[in-house]
């Protein structure tokens, strides 16, 4: 008699206990947390897809550009400053237009941002502002068509360079003096 | 006629039979929802088990899809692409804003009377990026210099343009003046079309030969 009423009792005791201590636990934890986990695999897995195709697609259009205009856009925006270079060709120009210059200096004011620092394994991604610039200010001496010739290759430079400031003085040997400040550029 | 205490089945009835069915009843049904409680709980822990053996596989299966696609990912490539990004928004941002002030000596030839000369010219660029012109000059006469001031009215690129320090010589009647104004950004704005087919390849700058007057 008593066996017919424990038994049940155990049996209820254990389902009970069944439920509890593993069905439940188990549903609301790990199977939560696996289910959690394969929503953002899922997502990531969406994302690397649509990276793939994106990659895909941008390789196309880069391989659209021909390779002498992506040069040509690499010296229009350099990947660093050399002020020097710049130095020997502005000298260079000056000479084919009949300018001569009598003093170059890099100005203090440099406009350079800072190159935000990656985390380990952080893939880089396009900043708001990329480009650093400094003023480089220059005198010369020459005739008002020198000025027009070296101003026309500076605008037309390859290298991107804005004339910031010109002041042009008469003189009394017939030609003038100038002073100039350009700002030039490049990419961080 | 049986008299009423002749029992009428010799087979004898069990003592309280009707109490002890009720009870025996309870106990059954409790019984029966115990290990139906038992058996529910069973089958859950088993599904549950089963359920997330499925999903272990599942995520393993997407984490290594997903290690496999990070390990596809090339940060050079990125970087590459990046930065041509970068290049290519920085450079248009230039080119929109690249002065030429070739431009603005041209209209200067045009509009200034040969009998009006700059002995000394400023032309810079003021803190809300427009262009301010400073100079100072010498006409030959009044006549010239007032020549001069309705040439820059009349064209209006170059505004607000204000002659001060005007003095006549008593020598020979010529006058000398200081001239400030704003020029209009268009009028130092680069011409992006022209200048793109005319630059060199080979080389920093252009050569004189090869410089083509902006329009």
């Amino acid at each position: 008699m008593m066996n017919e009423r424990i038994i049940p009792l155990v049996a209820f005791m254990i389902g009970l206990g069944i439920f509890f201590s593993y069905v439940q636990p188990t549903w609301s934890g790990t199977i939560a947390e696996t289910k959690v986990a394969i929503v953002a695999a899922d997502h990531a897995l969406a994302a690397a897809s649509a990276y793939v195709s994106q990659q895909n697609t941008l390789a196309s259009a880069q391989n659209a550009i021909e390779p002498a205009n992506l040069e040509r856009l690499g010296n229009f925006l350099p990947d660093s400053v050399d002020n020097v270079g710049l130095i020997l060709d502005l000298t260079a120009l000056a000479s084919r237009s009949g300018l001569s210059l009598s003093n170059i200096d890099v100005s203090a004011n440099a406009v350079a941002n800072s190159a935000a620092s990656l985390a380990p394994g952080a893939l880089p991604a396009a900043r708001s502002n990329p480009g650093g610039s400094i003023d480089l200010s220059l005198s010369a001496v020459g005739t008002y068509t020198a000025l027009q010739t070296f101003l026309a290759g500076v605008e037309k430079s390859q290298r991107i360079l804005d004339i910031r400031d010109i002041v042009v003085r008469g003189s009394d040997t017939g030609g003038y003096n100038y002073q100039m400040k350009l700002r030039l550029f490049w990419l961080r | 006629m049986l008299p009423p205490t002749i029992p009428t089945s010799f087979v004898p009835h069990p003592a309280g039979a009707a109490p002890r069915q009720s009870r025996i009843n309870l106990a059954g049904v409790f019984g029966f929802f115990s290990y139906g409680v038992l058996g529910v709980a069973l089958a859950l822990a088993l599904g549950v088990f089963f359920y997330g053996r499925i999903l272990a596989s599942s995520q393993a299966s997407r984490d290594a899809a997903l290690a496999a696609a990070e390990t596809s990912i090339d940060p050079a490539t990125v970087e590459n692409f990046v930065r041509l990004h970068d290049r290519l928004d920085s450079g248009t941002a230039l080119l929109a804003s690249h002065p030429a002030f070739s431009n603005f000596f041209a209209l200067l030839e045009t509009l200034m009377p040969v009998t009006v000369r700059f002995t000394s010219m400023h032309l810079s660029f003021n803190d809300a990026g427009g262009v301010k012109l400073e100079g100072t000059g010498v006409a030959k006469s009044f006549n010239a210099l007032a020549a001069a001031s309705a040439a820059f009215a009349a064209d209006g690129r170059i505004k607000d343009a204000i002659f001060s320090n005007i003095v006549v010589s008593s020598k020979d009647s010529s006058v000398s003046f200081a001239l400030t104004a704003a020029l209009d950004p268009k009028l130092v704005a680069f011409a992006l079309g022209a200048s793109v087919q005319n630059m060199p390849v080979q080389g920093m700058f252009e050569t004189s030969s090869t410089t083509t007057p902006l329009p």
